[in-house]
């Protein structure tokens, strides 16, 4: 009797397990695995290239170099209206220290009402056409406004959902802002001067040893 | 007997776990089951549906003050024997969020209760017919959104 429900219990599980394991297949199927799940602090941000309401593409690894403000956000979504604003001060503030903002609309309406919309707020920075591999790529973001701060290496340095008192999104901003970014010519240069200066010392210790 | 308790306990948390996965996280609006609904053949029959919104949330309402909110809105799917006459939907209650202190926007929350007026011809035979549909809505709470969902909405209509 109990060996029976002990078995019960265990196809219960198995058919369970092959219903979540089909689900997450499907997922990967369509979108490849979610990347972004969990603490993200110190992850690399998924790279993408999302067209702009301007009718340009913009892919987030050209601004490597720059502290970059990744919002989630949609015309449906009223607390997101409040923080719009204040990305369009904080971008005039510091985009001369390297701060790009990045707006990513997650919504259906046409680009044009996007467009009415993240203007009548007063929004110039760059508004990108959000799609559910992005999302996705994003940890599925469900949650708006999300938004990423992103390094000046390309990692991500926090993340933040719902809306938030102005100061925690500055200080995120500076938290963006205060990373190091050394391009790749510069890490091979450094390397390259590394290697000599051994070299140079192990001459001056051969030397030194005649 | 014991390790069989510890087997079976694992066995329930597992399966939790695999529901949370594989269906994600429950839907914030909630139909209480409506069963069977008797109509009187000729005659019209308002039904009630009645849904109850999570704490801490809430959803525009049918009316909401913009064309970019998403309304609250029932789609039912009837056999060729019954009509769907009305859909009557409760009046939004105006409020005032923190996110927005300036601004009041229409919204349901806690519970609510939609009337589908529904309506048969006189010759119909007699039988049980299903209804199904959805509720489609898209639901905030104090400092976010989500995605607008719907939840399924059947019963069944018998004269």
């Amino acid at each position: 009797m109990k060996r029976n429900a002990l078995v019960f219990v265990v196809l219960f599980i198995a058919i369970l397990a092959m219903l979540a394991s089909g689900k997450y297949l499907d997922r990967v199927r369509k979108h490849g695995p979610i990347k972004l799940v969990g603490n993200v602090q110190g992850v690399p941000a998924p790279d993408f290239t999302l067209p702009s309401l301007d009718g340009s593409k913009v892919k987030l690894s050209d601004f490597r170099g720059k502290a970059v403000l990744l919002n989630f956000w949609a015309t449906w979504c009223p607390p997101c209206k409040v923080e719009m604003p204040w990305f369009e001060d904080l971008q005039k503030q510091y985009g001369k220290d390297g701060l790009v903002v990045l707006g990513v609309a997650m919504d259906d309406s046409e680009p044009a009402t996007i467009a009415k919309f993240a203007s009548e707020l007063g929004v110039n920075y760059p508004v990108l056409l959000g799609t559910d591999k992005v999302s996705d790529d994003y940890g599925d973001v469900q949650y708006l406004p999300t938004t990423f701060y992103i390094g000046r290496d390309g990692t991500i340095v926090d993340k933040m959902t719902g809306l938030l008192d102005r100061k925690e999104i500055e200080a995120s901003v500076k938290k963006a802002l205060n990373t190091d970014y050394r391009p790749a010519s510069a890490l091979q240069n450094e390397a390259k001067a590394e290697a000599k200066a051994v070299a140079v010392n192990k001459v001056v210790a051969m030397d030194a040893t005649r | 007997m014991r390790q069989a308790s510890a087997l079976a306990l694992a066995a329930v948390l597992l399966a939790g776990f695999a529901v949370a996965q594989t269906f994600g996280d429950k839907p914030p609006v909630a139909m209480a089951p409506v069963g069977s609904v008797q109509v009187r053949a000729g005659a019209s029959k308002d039904v009630t549906l009645d849904f109850r919104i999570g704490a801490e949330f809430h959803i525009n309402s049918h009316t909401p003050k913009s064309p970019l909110l998403i309304p609250t809105v029932l789609r039912l799917t009837v056999p060729a024997q019954v009509i769907v006459a009305d859909v009557k939907y409760p009046a939004g209650q105006d409020v005032s969020f923190a996110f927005s202190p300036d601004e009041k926007l229409s919204v349901y929350s806690g519970d609510f209760s939609i009337d589908a007026v529904l309506k048969t011809p006189a010759n119909v035979p007699a039988g049980t017919y299903p209804v199904t549909g959805e509720l489609r809505f898209q639901a905030c709470d104090h400092s976010a959104c989500y995605p607008p969902r719907a939840i399924p909405v059947q019963f069944q209509v018998r004269w």
